[in-house]
């Protein structure tokens, strides 16, 4: 355990709080790179990415491609309406991103392989199979590795209270795979409240990160902790150190966690809900130059799992968690990152990604709820040089298949790397994405 | 008498509470912002009982005492997660929503004092009752419950036995809840294709569709006297609150909010709703006061 400090805040309604900003040790922390970055192409049009993970996997027909004409035991109890692109229906449950389709463009004709999630998470975040290991690399690690540091910030960030995990079982498309842990994500948690905390690590009350104004004070501190700590937490610490080290130091790596320096207006556009905060966070990296921010709804897929944060695997609950939390959450929180993102002038050059890792079963299950659906799925995409308003791929009268070519995982990360720049080339440098297809339609 | 003095004593501290905030805004009774559902009153509407997010692996059954703001956890014992409470309108009984394991919900009945009567206990595998309420007398509860890719309205005794089926219907019958008198139910149902509200006899008997629209209509609950209910539409764009008479008809908004306001639930009074509204992207709850509502 690493310690890194607190700090009192203000909250929104200006009333004087704790706060806490923990900087990770067992958390793998992305280190500056030794040599051996591949430029970028000239053609970059994403200097950022935000890849919405909506880890569980949330129901196609139940959000974005909903079924009004087919039989009750598909179709399932929400109404449609209309969005901003012409003969395109989105479920009664996300008005506010339905009133936006004219910023992002759809695919409905996703398929993949994994049935099961730390198998389909793996996939839908890398492109490839969970084995054999160590795995292809996150596409967030390929930025990473053609990226390096913004300044003192890592490249690649993802928000979350901890790795990602299905049960206790960790997914192992987490990170820097065959790329090396140095191209690992730098976890980052975010609560309701817009506390954030650099996961994994305890507290050392009497530091202020938003003070440090002594270098020797920090590594005197630092060192005392590092003295504290178990083996494990030693070796973390290591590897470590010098991102710690340094995003502590550098004021403005600090203020990109400050959500207290929003306005109260733009905090509650996003919600009071983790999620909603953990969008406002992935904007403010985003802002402060952060290459790649992988922002996950839920740290766990599952939906209700006794001390698990609830994720989209709704297995039981589904219209009930779909009705009353996930998709007022998602709505407000992805509506605003977009606008947020517009209203900044930042959309043209960050890339918006939402998906989860498969689709949900067409056919409602004897629980009336729905199950694991790899062959239909959905994605949204937005800016970084996306052409908005399109609908991509139908999937048929059921939803169950889609009609016409599918897009499959890897296709998703080539069209990532693409977008920001990594062509065919740099790919086949790094060995990663090997066979990927750009999906053209979306350019 | 005992019950008009509570009234009384709950009118002067809404009174005291109120005066500082204009006569047609609704009174927030809690300001953490956390996310929350479900309230209801209890001891005579003294007590707000609701659903508290306390961090985003678990739901709390909190208790909030309106005249001095006090708020404490309801089974402070609890570590699991509890949620959907209700009453009987005796107020011998309660009942509540329990998560015992991986995606298995139980249903806890628990007398006045807080002792545990029983735990009915869902099927295998992933499985879990929904909305359950007791009847006015606590001889009996009603739930939803998913089986053979429908899911129904149940009746049964307090520890499970005795269950009868009181829907059956393609599509989603939830949030059954009892009249005041028992004799009804008034529920939710998409077997028209998409949330509708519906009332039925205790017996299951009888099923009357009250609304009609082609945005969800879910959540209702009878009015003290039986002759309204109160119910959450998304007829005009997002979710508000909605009042109608038992039949139907003069249906009213009581909500105007750009943003979320659901789980009505009367007070005792007849007069006002507390509710879950969500404002600036917090979720408070909220006392609506019907004769200066929107």
């Amino acid at each position: 355990m690493l310690d890194i400090g607190a700090f009192r805040a203000k909250t929104c309604a200006g009333i004087s709080r704790r706060s806490f900003l923990q900087v990770a040790g067992s958390a793998p922390l992305a280190m500056g790179l030794s040599g051996g970055h591949l430029s970028a192409a000239p053609s970059r049009r994403a200097k950022s990415v935000i890849f919405v993970f909506l880890w569980g996997a949330p129901s196609h027909l139940d959000t974005c491609d909903p079924k009004p004409n087919a039989p009750a035991e598909y179709r399932g109890p929400f109404g449609v309406i209309p969005t901003r692109t012409a003969g395109v229906f989105f479920t009664e449950m996300i008005p506010r991103i339905a009133s936006r389709s004219d910023r992002f463009s759809l695919i409905r004709t996703h398929a993949t392989t994994a049935p099961g999630h730390p198998d389909g998470g793996t996939l839908a975040l890398t492109g490839f199979p969970e084995f054999p290991t160590p795995v292809q690399p996150n596409f967030g690690s390929i930025i990473s590795k053609t990226r390096g540091h913004h300044e003192n910030l890592p490249p690649f960030f993802s928000i979350t209270s901890g790795m990602l995990a299905d049960g206790g079982r960790r997914i192992e498309g987490y990170g820097g795979g065959l790329l090396s842990e140095s191209h690992d994500p730098f976890l980052v948690g975010c609560s309701a409240n817009g506390e954030v905390k650099l996961a994994g690590l305890g507290l050392l009350d009497e530091l202020n990160p938003l003070r440090i104004q002594d270098r020797r004070q920090l590594v005197a501190q630092l060192d005392t902790a590092a003295r504290r700590a178990d083996h494990e937490a030693e070796r973390a610490w290591s590897r470590n150190m010098k991102s710690s080290y340094d995003l502590l130091l550098d004021a403005a790596g600090r203020q990109a966690f400050d959500l207290t320096r929003e306005t109260i207006k733009t905090r509650a556009r996003y919600g009071h809900t983790t999620f909603g905060q953990s969008s406002l966070l992935a904007r403010r990296l985003v802002e402060a130059g952060v290459p790649y921010v992988q922002l996950n709804y839920s740290r766990h897929p599952e939906a209700m799992n006794p001390g698990f944060e609830l994720g989209w695997d709704t297995h039981i609950y589904n219209f009930e968690l779909l009705q009353d939390q996930h998709c007022p959450t998602l709505d407000r929180a992805f509506s605003a990152l977009l606008d947020d993102l517009y209203d900044r002038g930042l959309i043209d050059d960050t890339l918006v990604v939402m998906m989860g890792e498969f689709g949900r079963t067409p056919r409602i299950s004897a629980n009336s709820a729905r199950d694991h659906w790899p062959p239909c799925y959905f994605s949204i995409w937005a800016g970084g040089g996306v052409q908005p308003g399109r609908v991509i791929g139908s999937s048929d009268r059921l939803g169950e298949y889609p009609l016409g070519d599918i897009v499959s995982p890897l296709m998703v990360g080539t069209t990532i790397a693409h977008l920001a720049g990594i062509d065919t080339q740099a790919r086949a440098e790094m060995n990663v994405l090997t066979g990927g297809k750009v999906i053209d339609a979306l350019l | 008498m005992r019950c008009s003095k509570d009234v009384l004593i709950f009118h002067c501290v809404w009174l005291l509470m109120a005066s500082t905030a204009s006569a047609d805004e609704p009174l927030r009774l809690t300001r953490d912002g956390r996310q929350k559902s479900s309230p209801v009153f209890r001891n005579r509407g003294q007590e707000v009982v609701y659903v508290d997010f306390a961090d985003r692996s678990l739901f709390q059954l909190r208790k909030l005492v309106i005249a001095d703001g006090s708020n404490e956890k309801l089974h402070a014992e609890s570590a699991a997660a509890e949620f959907e409470p209700t009453w009987s309108g005796d107020g011998e009984c309660y009942s509540y929503l329990k998560l015992r394991g991986v995606l298995s919900i139980s249903i806890v009945v628990r007398d006045k004092q807080g002792t545990i009567l029983n735990e009915i206990m869902p099927g295998g595998g992933f499985n879990g009752y929904r909305s359950p309420a007791l009847s006015p007398d606590h001889s009996r509860l009603v739930f939803s419950y998913g089986e053979r890719g429908a899911q129904q309205i149940y009746s049964a005794k307090l520890n499970g036995e005795e269950r009868r089926t009181l829907s059956e219907s393609a599509g989603i019958n939830n949030w059954p809840s009892y009249s005041p008198d028992g004799q009804s139910i008034v529920f939710g149902s998409s077997r028209d294709g998409n949330f509708e509200i519906y009332c039925m006899k205790a017996d299951g008997s009888n099923t009357r569709r009250l609304t009609e629209n082609p945005f969800q209509d879910i959540r209702p609950r009878f009015s003290p006297d039986g002759r309204r209910i109160a119910f959450t539409s998304h007829r005009d764009g997002n979710a508000e609150i909605y009042v109608m008479n038992k039949d139907g008809s003069e249906l009213r908004r009581i909500t105007d909010n750009d943003e979320r306001d659901d789980y009505a639930e009367w007070h005792p009074d007849g007069q006002q709703l507390v509710i879950v509204s969500e404002r600036g992207g917090e979720h408070d709850l909220y006392m609506v006061k019907l004769d200066t509502a929107h």
